[in-house]
């Protein structure tokens, strides 16, 4: 008489799978985790209208730059950098917008000024229009850093000299730029 | 059974905090002013060795010296040159205005004047300005206004000057008639204004 053994195969199944989990420990890993932070820059938000509004320009008596031009500063709120930076600031002269000819002498469709920039680098970023050159424009810093920038506008000339009459014109513009540049 | 082990990586990059951020920003202002046209004109001042029969600028009155001839008693010849600083910033316009066309007594009596008597003085006014001449005849026909303009096209600046002349023996009657006796006067106004 033959006889077969018959095993169940479940039985079978069952017992390898506790076979393989029968340990006292064990580790997934290592699992390296990274991120990256870009260095990144933000001006912030600008306080007042993004103006210098000087009015007029002359002493009307005299037809001679005024003395005492002067605009509020405009002020840059919680500017930041994630990583140092520099700062720099560029200004084009104001002109005249509609009187665009080559002014008859004693005349002068120009006002020089300077432009600066303070509260982010030790020494305030200037730039003077008309410079020859503006060593000052560019400033930098060596952490990150938020805070408030504030730019200002003064120390105004006539182009080609103050004892020059400016033309006669309704407007006269120029335009201030403030950059702040993430360094690495 | 061979164990497995698969590194996980995560990896994230952070996204800006604020949007607009980036590697490098900036801001512009505006700086604006205006200019308005204005002219402006200094005081007189003699010029130096141009004057003859003029006691010179009291003020801003010119004196003649000897109005007649003490021997015909009709009108001495005279002549001044007087300068002003001036600026215009704007093209404009450049008028001489007489208050009386003339030197005219300046208390006139009501009974007509005697026959064969002058009794005002013509004279011409010449301006020069910005490169620009201007002519006034005064011509003591009328007691009236009367004024002169020229147009200039440019911003200018510089010296205006005014030349007087009253011709000898000039009246408003005969030449080289007798004037009556009497203070005689008129006024002269020079403006620079905008172009109308």
């Amino acid at each position: 008489m033959n006889m077969f053994k018959l095993v169940p195969t479940a039985l079978l199944l069952a017992a390898s799978a506790s076979a393989a989990s029968a340990q006292s420990s064990d580790t997934a890993g290592p699992l390296p985790i990274t991120g990256n932070v870009p260095a990144l820059c933000s001006v912030g938000t600008l306080s007042g209208n993004g103006t210098f509004p000087l009015g007029v320009l002359i002493d009307t008596s005299t037809g001679l730059l005024r003395g005492d031009l002067s605009a509020p500063p405009q002020v840059l709120s919680a500017a930041f950098c994630t990583a140092q930076s520099t700062i720099t600031v560029s200004a084009t002269p104001l002109q005249s917008v509609n009187a665009t000819g080559t002014p008859p002498g004693g005349f002068s469709r120009t006002v020089n000024y300077t432009a600066t920039a303070s509260g982010w680098t030790a020494t305030a970023a200037s730039f003077t229009t008309g410079a020859a050159t503006n060593p000052a424009a560019t400033q930098s810093r060596t952490t990150a850093f938020q805070g408030d920038i504030s730019v200002a506008v003064g120390a105004f000339s006539t182009g080609g000299g103050n004892a020059l009459r400016l033309v006669a014109d309704p407007a006269y513009a120029g335009n201030v730029t403030v950059t702040l540049a993430a360094t690495n | 059974m061979m164990r497995a082990r698969t590194p996980l990586i995560l990896a994230a990059l952070l996204a800006p905090a604020i949007a607009g951020a980036q590697s490098s920003a900036s801001q512009d202002l505006g700086v604006n002013g205006n200019v308005p046209g204005s002219c402006a004109i200094g005081a007189p001042r003699l010029a130096a060795g141009a004057q003859v029969n003029f006691r010179g600028l009291n003020g801003t009155t010119l004196q003649i010296d000897q109005m007649v001839d003490p021997t015909t008693l009709s009108t001495n010849a005279a002549s001044a040159e007087v300068r002003f600083e001036a600026v215009c910033g704007f093209p404009h316009r450049l008028r001489v205005e007489t208050q009386n066309n003339g030197l005219w007594q300046v208390h006139e009596r009501g009974n007509a004047p005697p026959e064969g008597f002058g009794y005002a003085v013509p004279y011409r006014a010449s301006v020069r300005w910005a490169d620009e001449n201007l002519r006034l005849n005064a011509d003591a026909q009328i007691r009236r206004i009367a004024d002169s303009q020229i147009y200039i096209a440019n911003n200018a600046i510089g010296d205006l000057l005014l030349r007087l002349e009253i011709d000898p023996g000039a009246t408003n009657e005969r030449a080289n008639a007798p004037l009556l006796a009497g203070t005689y006067g008129d006024t002269l106004r020079i403006t620079l204004e905008p172009q109308q």
